[in-house]
């Protein structure tokens, strides 16, 4: 006759990958929309990027309204 | 975390609509009558034209804008939430995580927006844009970690000595407020735009704060993700 038991498991842990994930994406999106002045087009584009700069243009008014230095 | 994030963002950028966006046309248009003045752009329909353009691209790209940084800031929450949620006070999640929110709100956004506010567009030399950026988001990480460093302080303090880490703290910013170089740039524009657009500003970037906090405590209390897995062996 076998014996059933229970096992609890605990996830009360933190996974890394999930910290090392979560921590990227701030990293990325803080660049992204606070920094981001041609940087990451650049790798597409070139150096008309920093001309161009969609990304700034894109997340200007957020920039301004969120604290970011722009201009 | 990332929904939570993402959708307080997109309520961010929406109350940026309303409430930030008047202050920003007007000092544009002060920029307009600038590049007028100076003889750098014309007062011609083809500007108007240009500029409405990439007006309209700028205020909708600030809806995506508000969702992309506030993933950013929902996965920095998520992760000090998780670790902190047990020392947090009893009750719902969302209740939890508003404690939590206005303690990250108060150090990472209004002790660092009070040395270095935001300003409207027509204020901020592009020469200087490096420095004050460095400056600012320096300033983001010493207040964060100032703040993390004496909780980790209080931990190990006696209950009635646990005042002395919020002590500590406070003297601590003080000195840091003090030696930090102020912004470089001078404020041309006028002064009640710039306070009135930065008062819209912290009231937005609080509305950020108060939807992120809800939205994850009301998930987190639903889906429980760290519940401990029950299973059968034989």
């Amino acid at each position: 006759m076998s014996k059933s038991r229970g096992i609890t498991i605990s996830k009360s842990e933190v996974p890394l990958y999930a910290i090392i994930l979560l921590a990227g994406i701030f990293a990325f999106g803080l660049f992204v929309v606070g920094y981001d002045q041609g940087h990451i087009f650049s790798i597409v584009l070139g150096e008309d990027a920093y001309a161009e700069q969609f990304i700034h243009e894109l997340t200007h008014d957020m920039r301004h309204a969120a604290g970011f230095p722009c201009h | 975390m990332l929904f939570s994030g993402f959708s307080a963002g997109i309520i961010h950028g929406l109350t940026n609509l309303t409430l930030v966006e008047p202050y920003l046309d007007e000092a544009i248009g002060i920029e307009n009558q600038n590049l007028f003045a100076s003889g750098e752009a014309q007062d011609s329909p083809s500007f108007w034209v240009e500029y409405n353009s990439y007006r309209n691209w700028q205020k909708g790209g600030q809806i995506l804008a508000g969702g992309i940084l506030g993933m950013s800031f929902g996965s920095l929450f998520g992760i000090i939430f998780a670790f902190s949620r047990k020392a947090l006070p009893e009750g719902h999640d969302a209740k939890k995580a508003l404690v939590l929110a206005a303690i990250m709100w108060f150090t990472i956004f209004l002790i660092p927006f009070l040395k270095y506010p935001a300003n409207p567009p027509t204020v901020g030399d592009p020469d200087t844009v490096v420095l004050r950026g460095i400056l600012f988001l320096s300033f983001i990480a010493i207040s964060g970690f100032g703040a993390l460093g004496f909780y980790r302080l209080s931990k190990k303090l006696q209950k009635r000595k646990k005042i002395l880490s919020i002590i500590g703290y406070a003297a601590f910013m003080s000195i840091v407020f003090a030696l930090m170089p102020t912004n470089p740039d001078e404020i041309t524009a006028p002064i009640e735009l710039v306070n009135g657009f930065r008062v819209m500003s912290l009231a937005a970037v609080l509305v950020y704060w108060v939807s992120n906090a809800i939205i994850l405590g009301v998930l987190w209390q639903r889906f429980k993700p760290d519940k401990p897995i029950h299973t059968k062996t034989h």
